[in-house]
């Protein structure tokens, strides 16, 4: 029940509707108690044969207008606090997202997508089936409960109302102790379930093996296998499970029984009238479902309870990377200064980088170079911010990164990540996604400079064209020089290519970069390649290995050297002749 | 299950979708049979109870009259009756569960056995994830459909069946006007079963988008905040939150109108036209007070199965949405290439030949143009090419995974669509890239189900690659337990394992995907010489990654863009100065490695 407790804040907030919502419980469950009392007057009346017309027409107006009120009370209350469990969820799910949106890529390096949607749909739903179900149950059972059982016991007979809850125990007892081993037994049909799942996975991930070895038949009988357990499985569960209905059944049974036999003695003698004993027996109905649903509560609470831990868990989590007080918020511009003596990534021991000192000048291009994990990736993430260094620093005009607003350090930059990643939208939302009120013209302009202009007007609805999951699949390439486009954009003094060409052919890769030497002529554009090519022409290469910087210099000093890069210009060179056919030789 | 997939299009399945799943119940006839009569049987015993609650009041209690025996009789019997609906009820419940589960089961095994037979080329363009899905998810909410239509349904139709025969028996007037509530019911049932499964279809339509947001969102968070559009993509966010909150306050006011609210009023009604039928015939003459409580307990009982019944709606649509995905499953066409015509060769000696092949995934662009090559028993021919030059798609062709476009290919002269599934798959062994290790001990992964194979074969084997040594230093040696993908073991581990498993079956023919990855150089070592042996005496066809291990084969062929551009030994290609000479150049300097 203490997931009450913590929710109490949002039930405080709400506190009005709460309170009408419970008074019109309330009043649902006094209405409810009217027809019972009716039957028993009529039943009476009709025995005493005292029955008048008047008198029967005016009982059953009165019960049509409790059947009225009670629907628009039950409508009422539905919508009160039905309604405030789903506004419960939204903003928990508002919250929850606008917090996923603080969270650095640190978060997101350690935490599954799949697990964080998984939070925010699976456990925003317990916490919301807690708010919705568990409080009308926890409400309803106690009002319906103290209501009719007080009604009974005052006005007809609290003998009678014990003996006839007598049985009521029996029932709580068998159906709690049903549910533990019900509980038990799900787990492992679960268990079961989960082993056909990981079984199919296999075999699916596995297919061109079971093919080459002719394992299917196999397969086939190790499915059913599995199958016929998952079955007994359930099997097991389904027979406690059909233990409830008739549990139940009995015991009301034998309430009815003893209410009815104990009901006549009281009516042989005078204490109780027959139209008594039946407004009785009625509301005995009425008793069955708050006591079943009683033990439902537990359950609902309990998966609550477990999410909204989870849930606060995640809250309680801080965003890492915040503004440090007094951070200055002018426009960042001018030479770039890496000074890193060691970075490790959180929780790795060994340093991502070690010994970075370089000067890029304002308007110049700095290349970077190296092989997969030589640190390429990290020395531009850096400059975005995205993880705070803690040996050295990084600073632009003179201003360390960390001094600047994260804000204007990051509208100073315009980043293409090297895995190019698109939205669900049309390519035009696409590109214009860091400036959704850029006009047609500046989309336009941008994807031309990035060389995906022509393909794009290629594509039957042009800009208008959906991409993602549900709409056109566009090949590596395009997408890179889509988000290229996108970067371009937002005309940034700071440029950052990580490795954005890879997929696009040599003579494009050329115009890109043609494009932009004239277009961000007196900025800054940083690049890191896998590709020579994409970097030759910079001002400054750096050449990385295992984190440290082994050369530095111009493409012309560099080759003259005849070092790493001079062996990798050499290597690529000859690549490029093999994936063109060998022809060229 | 956090589903992402209701966007995709259902397509319409062949026949009903309700027949065919009635097809499934038709091998449980007899059980259901039984289940059913245990059903009736129950619910009998169940409404009596009133009938009999009804005699005593008007025998005994009116009059005041309890002569022991008759009373005791009537309550041996209430309770005896309870004692048995109770039992039958038990025994029912487990009967249609059990029925329900075996048709899932059933249906679970056909669409498994169907994937099994299905090609490659269907794997190709269908996510293993959604195929999952098939067999597992979607089963099990069509298990939820058999439980509430076998389980609610049925039995609330004949338990208010039972109520208005007892209705009938007790008083045929009133019954008469009782049974106005049914199409009333009907009614009311059939508009909210239109209505909201148009707005629960909404809903979820909603949270689906929700969920694709959320997703995309988590995914591309970091292009969100490099470009500082958090706030945008909150509004966006909340504004699609607000959407779906939209349409489930809808969903609950429409659910408030029309389901136990109204029921309830229903309710209130027909006992206003039960207590006024007796109210006013007690006005001119007599009436049973015993059946006016009896029929007032009967309204009670009467709106719990309809209830019950409303509240399963919802899953049963789903269930609907369900199984059109199952068997639009089950109708797939994409078979994998089987045996053709009614011949029953044998792979002999292992004389391969490509003539003239064209292949294509598509259909459209040809992957392969026109391969022809001979491998003459025991020999080795080296397919060597680029990533993506097509060197792949000779294996898949030559292991029957898909049929060539044009050309054909034979074993011993004879076109391998003519063999037997069973002896291609014995003569051809494939030693793939990644070798894909099964959760089950060492012995289980070389066997593969294939009860053929003694443990003696399979140690021999072991020996034969060289992976003995290191399957003996196992605490448990070959019956050691591997984990998920052989997780335990080192890659080159993998891949003498997964040697081992190919000669266990001593193949005439063997395909060898070479592994890119790089192991240790004790292991390399292994291999080495394990694929030494193996290829002795084997017409072998090697796909190669790394040049210096395929320098002896007896033919060469250099493919580039599905075509083959160079054929020779090593020495005549590298004498050409082409291709291959450029590829070997190149490898010749990532093995003195400028960067290493």
């Amino acid at each position: 029940m203490r997931v009450f407790l913590d929710l109490m804040w949002y039930f405080k907030s709400k506190k009005w509707r709460y309170i009408f919502a419970v008074a019109t419980l309330v009043a649902v469950a006094l209405l409810a108690l009217i027809p019972p009392q009716i039957v028993g007057f009529t039943i009476n009346a009709i025995h005493h044969h005292t029955l008048t017309q008047g008198q029967l027409l005016e009982w059953l107006l009165i019960i049509a207008g409790a059947a009225l009120f009670s629907y628009g009370f039950r409508y009422v209350w539905r919508w009160l606090l039905f309604g405030a469990a789903i506004d419960l969820s939204t903003t928990l799910r508002e919250r929850l997202f606008h917090h996923f949106t603080q969270m650095s890529p640190q978060f997101y390096q350690t935490k599954r997508v799949g697990d964080l949607m998984a939070h925010a749909t699976n456990d925003i739903q317990a916490v919301e089936q807690t708010a919705m179900e568990g409080i009308l149950t926890l409400v309803d059972s106690i009002t319906t409960g103290t209501v009719v059982i007080s009604t009974m016991a005052i006005t007809i007979s609290w003998q009678l109302t014990i003996v006839a809850l007598l049985p009521m125990p029996v029932m709580a007892f068998a159906t709690s102790r049903y549910g533990k081993i019900l509980h038990h037994r799900f787990d492992k049909a679960q268990a079961a379930f989960s082993d056909l799942n990981d079984r199919v996975q296999e075999n699916l991930s596995g297919v061109r093996v079971i093919k080459a070895f002719g394992q299917e038949e196999i397969e086939i009988g190790e499915f059913i296998a599995l199958s016929q357990d998952v079955v007994n499985k359930n099997y097991a569960v389904a027979k406690i499970d059909a233990l409830f209905d008739p549990t139940i059944q009995i015991i009301v049974g034998v309430s009815y029984f003893l209410s009815v036999a104990v009901g006549a003695y009281f009516v042989a003698h005078g204490r109780l009238s027959i139209g008594g004993l039946t407004t009785f027996t009625m509301y005995l109905g009425q008793l069955i479902w708050p006591m079943l649903a009683f033990g439902w509560l537990f359950n609902i609470v309990e998966r609550g309870h477990a999410s909204y831990d989870r849930i606060q868990t995640l809250f309680a989590i801080k965003p890492d990377i915040v503004d440090h007080p007094g951070a200055t918020a002018s426009p960042i511009s001018g030479d770039i200064e890496y000074n890193v003596v060691r970075f490790n990534y959180p929780g790795v021991m060994r340093a991502t980088l070690a010994d970075l000192q370089f000067t890029v000048r304002r308007g110049q291009t700095l290349g970077v170079v190296g092989r997969t994990g030589s640190g390429k990736t990290t020395l531009l993430r850096l400059l975005l911010r995205e993880f705070d260094i803690e040996g050295g620093h990084i600073a632009i005009g003179g201003v360390s990164i960390d001094a600047a607003k994260k804000e204007t350090l990051r509208a100073a930059i315009a980043y293409v990540p090297q895995d190019h990643f698109l939205f669900s939208a049309t390519i035009a939302e696409n590109i214009a996604f860091a400036r959704p009120r850029a006009s047609q013209n500046d989309i336009e302009r941008a994807a031309r400079i990035a060389g995906v202009h022509d393909d794009i007007v290629r594509f039957p609805d042009g800009y208008a064209t959906v991409v993602g999951e549900r709409g056109v699949t566009l090949s590596g390439g395009q997408k890179q020089r889509i988000s290229i486009a996108r970067a371009l954009l937002l005309d940034a003094e700071i440029l950052i290519l990580d490795d954005s060409l890879s997929a696009v052919d040599a003579r494009t890769e050329a115009h890109i970069l043609d494009s932009l030497r004239q277009e961000r002529t007196g900025r800054t554009t940083l690049i890191a390649s896998h590709r020579l090519s994409a970097i030759q022409h910079a001002n400054l290469i750096v050449v990385l290995d295992g984190g440290k910087v082994a050369e530095r210099g111009a493409h012309v000093d560099l080759m003259q050297r005849d070092g790493l890069y001079a062996a990798m210009y050499q290597r690529q060179q000859l690549e490029e002749l093999v994936e063109e056919g060998g022809m060229r030789a | 299950m956090i589903e992402l997939m209701d966007a995709q299009p259902v397509i319409p399945v062949r026949g009903s979708v309700l027949g065919r799943m009635l097809r499934y119940i038709r091998p449980h006839a007899k059980t259901l049979g039984a289940a059913f009569a245990l059903l009736i049987m129950a619910t009998g015993s169940d409404v009596l109870g009133p009938i009999l609650i009804k005699t005593f009041i008007d025998r005994y209690l009116i009059p005041r009259q309890f002569p022991w025996r008759p009373v005791a009789m009537l309550a041996g019997a209430y309770l005896a009756l309870q004692a048995a609906a109770s039992v039958l009820n038990l025994s029912q419940l487990i009967l249609f569960q059990k029925v329900a589960l075996k048709v899932i089961q059933q249906l679970r095994i056909d669409v498994f056995g169907k994937v099994q037979k299905l090609g490659l080329s269907f794997f190709d363009r269908t996510p293993t994830g959604m195929l999952i899905s098939r067999v597992t998810n979607d089963t099990e909410a069509i298990k939820d459909m058999y439980v509430s239509v076998m389980s609610t349904f049925v039995q609330n139709v004949v338990l208010l069946f039972g109520i208005f025969i007892s209705m009938f028996i007790l008083n045929v007037r009133l019954a008469l006007f009782c049974v106005v509530l049914a199409p009333l019911v009907y009614g009311v049932m059939s508009v909210y079963r239109r209505f909201s499964s148009r707005i629960f279809h909404l809903a979820r339509h909603r949270l689906s988008l929700l969920n694709a947001k959320l997703n995309e969102s988590l995914q591309g968070m970091y292009i969100v905040q490099a470009m500082r559009q958090e706030e945008r993509l909150r509004s966006e966010f909340a504004h699609i939150n607000m959407a779906y909150r939209a349409a489930r306050l809808r969903n609950i006011k429409f659910n408030s109108l029309l389901l136990r609210p109204l029921m309830d009023v229903l309710y209130l009604f027909a006992l206003i036209l039960v207590l006024g039928f007796f109210g006013v015939h007690s006005l001119s003459g007599a009436v049973d007070i015993g059946v006016l409580y009896a029929f007032v307990s009967y309204l009670d009982r009467f709106f719990e199965p309809v209830n019950a019944m409303m509240q399963r709606l919802n899953s049963f649509q789903q269930a609907m949405v369900s199984s059109q995905r199952v068997f639009q499953l089950l109708d797939e066409e994409d078979y994998a290439p089987g045996k053709e015509g009614g011949n029953h060769p044998l792979i002999k000696d292992g004389l391969v030949r490509f003539e003239n092949v064209s292949f294509s995934y598509d259909g459209q662009s040809d992957v392969l143009k026109d391969i022809s090559f001979t491998a003459q028993p025991g020999q080795t021919v080296a397919l060597v090419g680029h990533t993506g030059s097509g060197k792949s798609s000779i294996a898949n062709l030559l292991l029957r995974f898909y049929k060539p476009k044009r050309g054909r290919i034979t074993i011993d002269d004879v076109n391998i669509h003519e063999y037997e599934d069973e002896e291609l798959r014995r003569r051809v062994g494939l030693v793939l890239q990644d070798p894909f290790i099964f959760v089950g001990d060492v012995l289980s992964n070389i066997r593969l189900g294939d009860s053929h194979i003694s443990d003696a074969d399979i140690v021999k084997a072991a020996e034969f690659v060289q992976a003995h040594t290191f399957i003996d230093k196992l605490p448990r040696r070959y019956r050691e337990p591997l984990g998920e993908r052989g997780a335990t073991l080192s890659s080159g581990q993998r891949q003498l394992l997964a040697f081992a498993r190919t000669m266990a079956r001593a193949p005439r023919v063997l395909v060898l995907d070479e592994a890119t990855a790089s192991v240790d150089t004790e292991t390399e070592e292994a291999i080495q010489n394990a694929l030494q042996n193996m290829r002795r005496g084997r017409t072998t066809i090697a796909i190669a990654h790394r040049l210096s291990t395929i320098q002896d084969a007896d033919l060469i062929l250099v493919i580039h863009h599905g075509e083959i551009v160079e054929r020779g030994t090593h020495q005549e290609l590298l004498a050409l100065e082409g291709l291959y000479h450029k590829m070997f150049l190149l490898q010749q300097g990532t093995e003195r490695g400028p960067s290493e």
